[in-house]
């Protein structure tokens, strides 16, 4: 009776040996839930698992809601963050950082070495946190270019696209029109979204002013650095668009620019693929640089949009997950990245590493935005920075949009107020 | 069968109502007392909350943008309450009588009622554009200058109650039949005999007996217009200029997109406490006893 007992037990522990020898290790990884996204997530955690049978990364897509910011401020509040997520805007990383809800990447050894190898030390110094840590590895960019409609500017007459202000505004002349000749403007030189919703001014007013300025952002060492005659000038350039009526004060349904009523638009590289898949025969476009205020020095600079990949401080295995945070910003990664998504890898050597030469070959639209992100900024980390941009919305909404303000006024307004609410 | 004792069926009851009871505690209970505590904090959801004693409400007597929101609330308000009122009453009266296919046009009208509110959103901005919606195209047609219906300032609001009302009036539709039914005939039998025409009977019997549904389709409008919050978040994001910033999308810009927890919780309890003001003046006002 008494060894029936004992076997079982003996077997039982037999059993929790070979099971604690044989452990693997499970991470949570959490990428954006656009479509082209998730196959390239499928794609390189399929790889990784197959590769690494001890560590196997669980894909979730981000679970849906307005803003994906919106899902992690929930998840960092009810501590239910995944191990990685790689859909991180960095104007979130800052208040992320404040609650202890991130590790440190720079905590790792090669950390440096990790990040030099992959982009220049001048983009890397754009996501250093207020206390000096990184907390995010920069993974890709979407420059923000000007997308212009080649048969619409051919016909107007136009052969090369506008560089400066100037330009712009002879060009508009030109593009903004009646054709059907039912006495109603039905083409456009172009579209601003007029919804006074916040993250719209950075693919607008923040993308002209880095352009203008050569590379300023809104604070410097802290301080609010945007009441300069570079943000007046794009206030000042854009309400003279809706003022002549070139950008519709409407709100038009549907890619206006693919059905061919608006000449061109301000978009990142996410755009080629939506066009490629969707344009009819004969639709020819093309990009280059944001018109920038005329006498602007070579090279235009843009807004990056970036996003960045975070190991949420929930872990229970940051080695590992930094492990997969390399792999995610490998060479291979990054070409698949480029293959599935059209987006641009934080990655100074796009244009010579012969692991892209092939892809650039057949993709010659997107080099332009390959050459384009080593000449971005981001945003600041500034822990208000919605709040920052909701002034800036409301003052370009008052004046640009409806042109009840002069643009020197509204800026200095803007700046102040925002002081106020850096004070607060 | 076993007859239960008194504490026996006390038992079963609570029992009975114990899901309720839980489900009050939690999706209401619980929030409540959590938001009154944070009307004295300062929380951004992800940090440790900071008491701030009176600071939110200090802030919301000096935020020139919740004053507006609610001046914005009460135009709402003021458009839309009677708008949806006099055209409820008038289709209801209609579907009353003896007409064609009154069950098709009955739920016809109730049909916008179930509609996803997005949706219904997200058409009529069409209507509404500027350049290339329905509406000024029509206009356009019969040479008459097309109306900035959600790019101005004087239009957007109006443009938005009009929309809300073609939305909701088949709810109220149907309360105004139901009280139009509950209406005795033979109050309108005896009027008929004193020689009454349609239209004083209307004044001086329907009106007054519908007063009780009327309170409830003033009180109801009241509350739905203080939450106005999906159409100018689709619509116009709160612009042109704020002009359609209701209180509800600016508790829910304070809350969700600069994380102000405390004061959208402020604001929220200082909207609660209006809309309880307002209410009572619409029964003082409005509310007679109705003898049948």
């Amino acid at each position: 009776m008494s060894r029936i007992p004992l076997i079982t037990v003996l077997l039982l522990l037999l059993n929790i040996t070979l099971l604690g020898r044989g452990k693997i290790i499970r991470l949570t990884y959490w990428p954006s839930s656009n479509p082209y996204e998730i196959d390239l997530a499928k794609n390189i955690v399929g790889e990784w698992n197959r590769t690494h049978p001890d560590i196997q990364v669980i894909m979730q897509p981000l679970p849906a809601s307005q803003s994906s910011e919106e899902v992690l401020l929930t998840a960092v509040a009810a501590r239910t963050t995944p191990d990685i997520c790689s859909n991180i805007w960095p104007g979130v990383v800052e208040e992320f950082a404040e609650a202890n809800a991130l590790v440190a990447l720079d905590k790792f050894k090669d950390f440096q070495d990790v990040v030099l190898s992959r982009m220049s030390s001048d983009i890397l110094t754009n996501f250093i946190s207020r206390d000096g840590h990184y907390y995010q590895m920069p993974w890709k960019g979407n420059p923000i270019m000007m997308e212009y409609n080649v048969r619409l500017f051919r016909e107007a007459g136009i052969t090369e696209p506008p560089r400066t202000y100037s330009e712009f505004m002879e060009d508009a002349k030109k593009l903004t029109k009646d054709t059907d000749g039912d006495g109603s403007v039905d083409q456009w030189i172009g579209v601003i979204n007029v919804n006074p919703v916040w993250w719209h001014r950075f693919f607008d007013f923040y993308a002209f002013y880095i352009a203008a300025s050569g590379g300023r952002t809104l604070f410097k060492n802290g301080e609010v650095d945007f009441d300069n005659e570079y943000a007046v000038g794009v206030f000042r350039f854009l309400q003279e668009g809706f003022k002549k009526g070139y950008f519709p004060r409407g709100s038009l349904q549907g890619s206006q620019f693919l059905l061919e009523n608006i000449a061109v638009q301000f978009v990142g590289p996410w755009d080629i693929a939506y066009l490629e898949k969707y344009k009819h025969e004969g639709f020819e476009y093309d990009f280059a640089p944001l018109p920038v205020p005329d006498g602007t020095p070579e090279p235009i600079l843009t807004y990056s949009d970036p996003k960045n990949i975070v190991i949420f401080a929930t872990t229970k295995h940051p080695e590992e997950a930094w492990e997969f945070v390399k792999f995610l910003i490998s060479k291979e990664s990054d070409l698949k990245l480029l293959k599935f998504t059209s987006q641009i890898p934080f990655r100074k050597d796009l244009e010579t590493d012969s692991t892209y030469k092939e892809y650039f070959e057949e993709n010659p639209k997107v080099i332009k935005f390959a050459r384009q992100i080593s000449y971005t900024r981001g945003s600041d980390n500034v822990t208000q920075l919605k709040e920052v941009f909701d002034v800036i919305a409301q003052a370009f909404e008052y004046s640009v949009i409806y042109g009840m303000q002069e643009p020197r006024e509204s800026v200095m307004n803007a700046a102040e107020t925002v002081r106020r609410i850096l004070r607060r | 069968m076993k007859k239960l004792g008194r504490y026996e069926t006390d038992r079963v009851g609570y029992v009975m109502v114990l899901p309720y009871i839980i489900f009050f505690l939690i999706f209401v209970g619980y929030p409540l007392i959590f938001s009154f505590i944070l009307v004295f904090h300062k929380w951004n959801i992800i940090s440790p909350m900071k008491f701030a004693g009176l600071y939110n409400f200090n802030f919301l007597l000096h935020d020139p943008l919740f004053w507006k929101s609610l001046r914005n609330t009460l135009t709402f308000l003021i458009i839309h309450i009677p708008l949806q009122i006099i055209v409820a009453l008038v289709i209801a009266n209609i579907l009353n009588q003896k007409i064609i296919a009154r069950g098709f046009f009955r739920a016809s009208f109730f049909l916008p009622v179930v509609i996803s509110g997005v949706v219904i959103t997200i058409l009529w901005q069409q209507f509404y554009s500027f350049e290339t919606g329905l509406f000024n195209t029509i206009l356009s047609r019969i040479n008459i200058a097309k109306i900035p219906w959600l790019i101005d300032t004087k239009f957007a609001m109006p443009s938005i109650a009009i929309m809300a009302t073609w939305k909701n009036v088949g709810l109220y539709i149907v309360l105004f039949l139901a009280g139009l039914q509950a209406i005795p005939s033979s109050i309108y039998e005896a009027a008929d005999v004193d020689g009454a025409s349609g239209v004083q009977k209307f004044f001086y019997i329907t009106i007054p007996m519908l007063n009780p549904t009327m309170i409830m389709v003033l009180i109801l409008s009241t509350l739905g217009g203080f939450s106005l919050f999906i159409e100018p978040y689709v619509m116009t994001g709160g612009g042109p200029i704020n002009s359609t910033l209701s209180c509800v999308l600016y508790i829910y810009k304070q809350a969700f997109y600069f994380n102000h927890m405390g004061y959208a919780a402020t604001l929220a309890f200082a909207v609660a406490f209006i809309i309880m003001i307002v209410v009572i003046i619409q029964r003082k006002l409005f509310e007679t006893e109705v003898y049948a």
